[in-house]
């Protein structure tokens, strides 16, 4: 094809996702989608400048990285100084650390889903953009939007109750934790449960109606098959904290099990794009083109042979039959598996508040450097996270390398929003539901880019069409 | 010692003779920012945060090296004063890489208090972000040159309490620098006896124990008085 034929349309920013991205959408002669490109322009070389650091500052800078999971960097972090170190973290401590990204996958969830997500489900994507948001949500159904920001705070609350700090969290230290929860605080946690339990539930109910409602979209809606790694439990189940990691295909099928996060390089190679600051990993063995894989709820939920607890287990089931026994790869349905993790993450902090040993002050085990290589993972809301570590003698960090949720998943985000854009756009004729649904088409991965937040979603978006030689052809601008 | 008259803030004092501002300010309630003064060793008048006016004397004198003499007329809060210390406060920041919130001495450091206490809501000055070296060779402790100010507690406890003259200084200006022995890594000192008092006099988190991360660091200043006390008492 003649490229002097084809137009190009910007979407920028990208409201209501956390972070700064740019959509580009190319077209050709015909005004029909030819390709499409997630951009990502921010650079923030946390790698870089960790280096010639102490690996113990590690768990306090990286939780900077993103001011929604910043306890999955930390703990991420810890498993790493505690590989160095050659030590394992104190029962209780691990207990608090498993509450700790408990409340930080409840809030991030409760964010993604209510906050940015439920304007879409709630409004309808052609409504009013300016009231397409959070503030919307809250004239509109001030019930909904109540509970939904209670969720968020029962998540928050559960931190600071720990910590003392509700986002960038200090006390998750190499050996177990600084702080200890005390009996007053667990108390005061346990009484939150059945009220987050409902408000879990009623998104869970509205996410199943909207399926119904609009069935034809959500099957069709951004499909395309990939790979998915996950942790799990050493029975397979769903796991967040603590796990091995595993990879399925397209039709389900294990290809890696019980793999110790420590061999990730073995398995996920990295390739940098001219286009983006966002690096896009893969799945070794497949190669660049063929192993695009997803982490995040549906990676987490497609890999787990169950859910741990009874009431997540029952949505598992039910999410399980819309695969037939095959991995769901409608990208939608990453809302409705971030609910059954939600569901699973109140169920299971209420067993860990009630667990005789969680006040205990038996919190951390002491250590110093013995090894120069550290690797720690933990799943983040966004998906599966690697923190690795290598040092000299003195423990001084000579090399950094962290594999961000978001940069795992930026490959099929790029195909999706490509399915979506051929779907929905038609020629440089903009209508805002159409861009609306290629934006939100990246808000279902919930990416984190750089970890500045945009809950209110009132940024205006610019789109403009350039023609091969970058003349802009149209420019609209949306308030 | 003999009995003189001085003035602090429009009140009238009798006070010893051979005193420090300071000192005398410090006995009366009267607070005086400080952050290179260290109980139990000797000032030097580095940090600039405790200049008072003197009636009579047109510059700012700080402090904590000037003693007081009779009739002496001292002003310690002035809009002046206030300027200053607001402009020195920014100044430390500016000069090496200061970032609190991933500090292992972030809540607990004397230089952040400052900060809060001169209600520093800006720098109003370029920063320099040097490229500064963070020393871990010692094997418990890490010197960490960007959030060193300079004060030099820990150069006069090495010198004057413990008696073991491993810390120094190198350079002037900007480029001046804590060095151990001869300029030689922490961890290769043939003077350093390991005894961590210098960790305890240090007031931000350029001195610190590897064994900790942020919000367990537990810095008591306060000993090297206890322990002078101690050793001027014979014990």
């Amino acid at each position: 094809m003649d490229s002097s034929n084809k137009k190009t349309i910007y979407i920028s920013p990208v409201t209501r996702i956390e972070g700064h991205a740019k959509i580009s959408i190319q077209l050709d002669e015909n005004g029909e989608v030819y390709d499409a490109l997630f951009h990502v322009n921010e650079f923030r070389g946390f790698e870089k400048f960790c280096q010639d650091r102490m690996y113990t500052e590690m768990p306090t800078i990286t939780p900077r990285i993103c001011g929604i999971c910043p306890t999955s960097h930390s703990l991420a972090s810890v498993k790493a100084c505690e590989m160095i170190q050659g030590i394992q973290p104190t029962y209780t401590a691990n207990l608090l650390r498993r509450l700790m990204h408990i409340s930080q996958n409840l809030s991030s969830h409760a964010l993604s889903f209510f906050h940015l997500s439920s304007p879409d489900f709630l409004l309808g994507y052609d409504s009013d953009p300016a009231k397409r948001n959070i503030l919307g949500i809250a004239q509109e159904f001030p019930d909904i939007a109540l509970r939904g920001i209670r969720l968020r705070k029962f998540g928050q609350e559960i931190s600071e109750r720990i910590t003392g700090k509700k986002i960038h969290i200090m006390g998750i230290v190499p050996g177990g934790m600084a702080f200890p929860l005390t009996e007053e605080n667990r108390k005061y946690l346990l009484e939150y449960i059945p009220e987050a339990i409902a408000t879990v539930q009623l998104g869970i109910n509205m996410i199943k109606s909207f399926h119904e409602k609009n069935k034809e979209m959500v099957e069709s809606f951004a499909t395309s098959p990939t790979l998915y790694l996950g942790t799990v439990g050493p029975d397979g189940g769903h796991e967040l904290y603590d796990g091995k990691l595993r990879f399925i295909n397209e039709e389900g099928i294990i290809l890696q099990d019980q793999i110790d996060p420590s061999r990730y390089l073995e398995f996920i190679a990295e390739r940098s794009v001219s286009w983006s600051y966002l690096k896009y990993p893969y799945y070794k063995p497949y190669g660049f083109e063929k192993g695009v894989y997803r982490v995040g709820p549906l990676a987490r939920l497609n890999v787990a042979t169950r859910m741990k607890t009874p009431l997540a287990q029952k949505e598992f089931e039910e999410f399980k039959k819309i695969g037939g026994g095959k991995p769901v790869h409608g990208t939608f349905y990453y809302h409705y598996t971030r609910l059954i993790e939600a569901l699973g993450d109140v169920e299971i902090a209420e067993q860990i508040l009630n667990d005789s040993e969680v006040t205990s002050s038996h919190i951390q085990h002491h250590g110093r450097w013995n090894y120069a290589e550290g690797i720690g993972s933990s799943e983040a809301p966004r998906g599966t996270l690697f923190h690795h570590y290598k040092t000299d003698e003195t423990g001084k960090l000579v090399n950094v390398n962290l594999l961000i949720a978001t940069g795992q998943n930026n490959p099929s985000m790029n195909r999706s929003v490509l399915e979506v854009a051929k779907q929905y756009v038609k020629g440089s004729n903009i209508e805002e539901g159409m861009l609306n649904r290629v934006e939100s088409t990246i808000r279902c991965y919930d990416p984190c880019l750089s970890c500045s937040t945009h809950a209110i979603g009132n940024m205006p978006m610019e789109i403009e069409i350039f023609d091969s030689k970058g003349k802009t052809v149209k420019r609209v601008v949306r308030n | 010692m003999q009995n003189i008259t001085i003035y602090i803030d429009d009140k009238k004092l009798e006070v010893e003779s051979g005193k420090t501002i300071l000192e005398v300010c410090r006995n009366n309630n009267i607070e005086i920012l400080t952050m290179c003064h260290l109980e139990g060793v000797l000032d030097v008048g580095a940090c600039r945060l405790c200049l008072v006016e003197i009636e009579g004397v047109n510059k700012l004198l700080s402090a904590c090296t000037t003693k007081v003499a009779a009739n002496m007329v001292i002003r310690t809060s002035t809009e002046r004063i206030k300027r200053y210390q607001r402009i020195t406060t920014e100044l430390l920041f500016a000069e090496r890489n200061h970032m609190c919130s991933v500090c292992v001495a972030n809540g607990k450091c004397e230089l952040q208090n400052l900060g809060y206490k001169v209600e520093m809501d800006s720098i109003r000055y370029p920063r320099l972000f040097p490229q500064c070296e963070v020393d871990t060779s010692h094997s418990w402790y890490v010197l960490d040159h960007n959030r060193c100010i300079m004060c030099t507690r820990c150069v006069r406890v090495c010198s004057e309490v413990e008696g073991a003259f491993n810390w120094s200084v190198k350079n002037r200006g900007y480029q001046v620098r804590i060095i151990s022995d001869f300029n030689t890594p922490w961890g290769e000192s043939t003077t350093c006896t390991s005894c961590g008092k210098c960790l305890h006099a240090c007031p931000t988190g350029a001195l610190w124990p590897k064994a900790i991360v942020q919000g367990q660091l537990d810095k008591k200043p306060e000993i090297i008085e206890e322990l002078m006390a101690k050793r001027k008492m014979g014990l």
